[in-house]
């Protein structure tokens, strides 16, 4: 007897955190949501190409696109084109998308819209590649003297490499400074100040290089912002070239690196490139199950969103009768109530579904009224058991049509879905019913009947709490945990609530 | 009061709770695969028959439709009779005949019934509504007993029974059941019959239960329930007492009647005996169940694996004895040995699982 305690005890201590571990790895390790209602900000970032194309040549245009490894996870990508083949290439660090036609005519449009959400968890983010290498530049004459001259005093005032390039942006931007402006030969735009630094820095072997990035601020159509960045032999350093300030803020995309621009096009002329971004609000699940299209299989625990829609709507019923049958466990062993049938309510709290509860309610009553009273007629007619229940049967589905036309005449909808109701368990409701009744008396009868709306009713409400429905088909470890639960159940030994009461006149008389 | 404080008397007395019946007693002393025996009251005749335990006698059996025609046989010779659903539970489907007029059938209540109206009550019996899985049944047809005229203080209409709960072969409670105008005459406590303890040792009735309710006269005739001495009270425990054997159950109801002829009758035998008995007698089951299982226990530490009917008998004679004009003392007793709970399923635990 101790062994089968502590077996089961063990076993649904097992199940429990089993249940409890998958929940858990769900909820913190994959960030699933807890609720239907979380909802998270995903960017959607829209660019538009346009140019006019050269009659009868080849069309070929090549544009950076953002890579994989920044902090943001691609949620989806679309090129969209009319008649241009679309590839997208590694370029370096870089991705390229590649549209390419055999002839286009007139103003050409493309299209290129990115999905992006924040990492929420860092974890999972991809390494950024290191720097390449590249050679630094010969220099001669008065540029070596410039250059030189500019060092000196950068050399003094920096302790490290990061110290280093942020007093170099700062000499390279005061227009006081001769050498500087030499470099610059009066060219103050933000792409010759990027070269000057880059020059200046690879000649004291410090590789720098271009990034441009997008900023994510909704509405306004935007360029690239320019960046540069040095690999400090652990990570990448990110410097504003005006200001000197170090690292990248957190609303800022990588788009590419590099001194190339954004785009070029063959075989075309007035390339102009426009972006936009949006900030739009995403539903949390969503938002998991596109990240998980993207990871593909290694996202199988949220395996019940991949079966088709109409099963899913199936199984999220499905998942939530274990709920219903624990409620039904806990009103019979504990609370002591009455039912007709074992899971009967159940079944009847499920039909709740279609026809809400006042009126599931009223149906039931009604049907089981009338099927009590045509089954009592039945009684002195000596007919025997299946035969009887079989005419029983067929009257029940006469008085659901008729209740549905007569409902549908009246403009009551909810009469229609009287079709739900499962007209078996009706019939062996209203048979066991009426033999309680003969058996019993009505008053138990109306008892037991009562005892099952109440469970039903319940049950109905437990299956149907959408927050519970939504918790149950997104952490299918729940039901390990409903099991647990039964299983512990099934040594309850303690008083039912209805007992105290029943055996009260044992404890009063002693009074 | 509190339901808590219910609780906490509720256990401190010892009293039974469905929960714990179900699965410390029935589930862990019946086996299953004895439930036959006693939800089919034919095998139990049988078996009771082969013991040399009285029954009353068996008329026939109808077991196919094409059988119910021969009902007019099978009673032939007697008036009065009983028809009964060998798998029914809880007295259901009990038709009791006590004459026959002009082709009619009288019932004890004076209900005129045609031969028709029988047939088609033992074509219900036959396909199983009165059965407990809902199954196809067969129909009993015995001797109707006449109650002894002791009980007619007492009773109203209907035939008395008592019930002894045994574990394992030792009586623990035992109740006089009497039919009421609500119950119809049956002797169903849950159809409105009153429940009497009787006093394990003499056979003396003590007060009743009536719908949950403590009572000490009997609503219809008014007359006290208490200090009626039941004749053969040892026939009666001996009878309880050697059903362990008969059936190999463990946790047991005996139902028996007192024939005004034929004596101490075996009606049935029940698995899931009910725990009114609790109130009828003042006494928690669990308390004297805890007590039965330490003297089984003491017995098998001494290696007597087996104690003889006789003895186990005595024990619960000498433990269990309510003597009537010490109620109030006794309670006091019954105080002492009821065992807090959680011993209690240390205790069993070294006993085996069905």
């Amino acid at each position: 007897m101790k062994g089968v305690k502590l077996h089961v005890r063990v076993l649904a201590l097992a199940l429990l955190l089993i249940g409890a571990g998958s929940t858990a790895w769900q909820i913190f390790v994959l960030n699933i949501p807890v609720s239907a209602d979380t909802t998270e900000p995903v960017w959607v970032i829209d660019t538009k190409l346009t140019f006019s194309a050269r009659d009868n040549t080849p069309v070929k245009v090549q544009m950076y696109v953002p890579p994989s490894w920044s902090k943001f996870i691609t949620l989806n990508e679309s090129f969209i084109s009319k008649n241009y083949g679309v590839n997208t290439d590694a370029v370096d660090d870089n991705r390229q998308a590649v549209w390419s036609a055999r002839r286009a005519e007139g103003q050409q449009q493309l299209f290129y819209r990115l999905m992006l959400t924040k990492r929420s968890n860092s974890r999972f983010s991809e390494s950024e590649p290191g720097p390449l290498f590249k050679e630094s530049p010969k220099l001669e004459g008065v540029e070596k003297v410039a250059v030189e001259a500019l060092l000196k005093p950068i050399r003094e005032h920096s302790a490290d490499i990061e110290t280093f390039i942020r007093e170099a942006i700062k000499l390279i931007n005061e227009p006081s400074n001769d050498n500087a402006r030499l470099l610059l030969g009066n060219n103050y735009t933000q792409d010759n100040k990027s070269m000057v630094l880059e020059l200046l820095l690879s000649s004291a072997h410090i590789p720098v290089e271009r990034v441009r990035t997008l900023r994510l601020i909704s509405g306004v159509a935007q360029s690239p912002e320019l960046w540069m960045r040095s690999y400090n032999g652990k990570r990448w350093l990110y410097f504003n070239p005006e200001t000197g300030t170090q690292g990248l803020p957190d609303d800022r995309v990588v788009w590419w690196t590099g001194n190339d621009s954004i785009a070029k096009v063959e075989g075309g002329r007035h390339l102009k490139v426009e972006i936009t971004a949006n900030q739009k609000v995403m539903n949390s699940i969503t938002l998991a199950q596109s990240i998980a299209e993207r990871k593909e299989n290694k996202f199988w625990a949220l395996s019940l969103y991949d079966l088709p829609l109409q099963s899913q709507q199936t199984f999220e019923i499905i998942l939530m009768i274990p709920i219903g049958v624990m409620l039904i466990l806990l009103l019979r062993n504990v609370v002591g109530l009455e039912t007709l049938g074992t899971f009967t309510p159940v079944l009847i709290g499920l039909a709740f579904r279609e026809t809400q509860v006042v009126w599931g309610i009223i149906l039931f009553t009604l049907i089981t009224a009338l099927g009590l009273s045509i089954r009592s007629y039945l009684e002195h007619l000596h007919l025997q058991l299946l035969s009887r229940l079989s005419v029983v049967l067929t009257f029940v589905v006469i008085i659901m049509a008729l209740i549905s036309v007569l409902g549908h005449r009246l403009g009551l909808d909810r009469g229609l879905s009287i079709a739900l109701f499962p007209m078996v368990i009706l019939t062996m409701s209203i048979e066991r019913m009426s033999i309680v009744w003969e058996e019993r008396g009505g008053l138990h009868a109306g008892k037991v009947g009562i005892g099952t709306l109440i469970a039903a009713t319940l049950s109905h409400l437990m299956m149907t709490y959408p927050a519970w429905t939504y918790f149950v088909f997104t952490f299918p470890g729940m039901l390990l945990i409903f099991m647990a639960f039964m299983l512990i159940l099934g040594h309850y030994r303690g008083y039912r609530l209805t007992e105290l009461f029943r055996f009260n006149a044992m404890i009063k008389g002693r009074q | 009061m509190s339901l808590f404080s219910t609780w906490k008397d509720l256990r401190q007395r010892g009293v039974m709770g469905i929960n714990q019946r179900n699965a410390d007693y029935v589930l862990r002393y019946n086996q299953r695969h004895l439930y036959p025996l006693v939800d089919d009251k034919i095998k139990t005749k049988e078996r009771a028959i082969k013991a040399g335990i009285h029954v009353p006698t068996m008329y026939g059996i109808i077991d196919s439709d094409k059988g119910i025609g021969k009902l007019k046989d099978i009673v032939k010779g007697h008036s009065d009779f009983v028809i009964k659903p060998a798998q029914g539970a809880g007295g259901d489907g009990i038709l009791v005949i006590a004459d026959q007029f002009e082709g009619y059938y009288r019932t004890t209540s004076g209900r005129l019934l045609s031969t028709e109206d029988i047939e088609f009550h033992i074509s219900g019996i036959l396909s199983g509504i009165y059965s407990l899985g809902g199954h196809r049944d067969r129909a009993l047809i015995e001797y109707r007993v006449i109650p002894d005229p002791i009980f007619s203080a007492i009773s109203y209409e209907g035939v008395p029974d008592i019930r002894i709960i045994v574990l394992k072969g030792y009586p623990l409670l035992a109740m006089l059941r009497l039919p009421t105008r609500q119950s119809g005459g049956k002797a169903n406590l849950h159809q409105g019959a009153i429940g009497v303890g009787v006093d394990l040792a003499t056979g003396i009735t003590l007060d009743g239960t009536w719908l949950n309710k403590l009572i000490n006269k009997h609503p219809d005739t008014t007359n006290p329930v208490r200090g009626v001495q039941l004749p053969y009270w040892d026939g009666f425990m001996s009878l309880a007492t050697r059903c362990y054997e008969l059936t190999g159950l463990g946790y047991l109801g005996v139902d028996m009647v007192l024939d005004k002829d034929q004596g101490p009758l075996m009606l049935e035998l029940n698995a899931r005996p009910g725990l009114n008995i609790q109130i009828a007698n003042d006494a928690g089951l669990a308390a004297r169940c805890k007590q039965v299982e330490d003297e089984i226990d003491r017995l098998n530490a001494k290696g007597i694996t087996t104690a003889n009917p006789t003895k186990r008998m005595a024990f619960c004679q000498r433990e269990f004895a309510q003597p009537l004009q010490n109620l109030g003392a006794l309670n006091s007793d019954n105080e002492t040995f009821a065992a807090p709970t959680e011993a209690n399923s240390d205790v069993t635990a070294t006993n085996q699982q069905p």
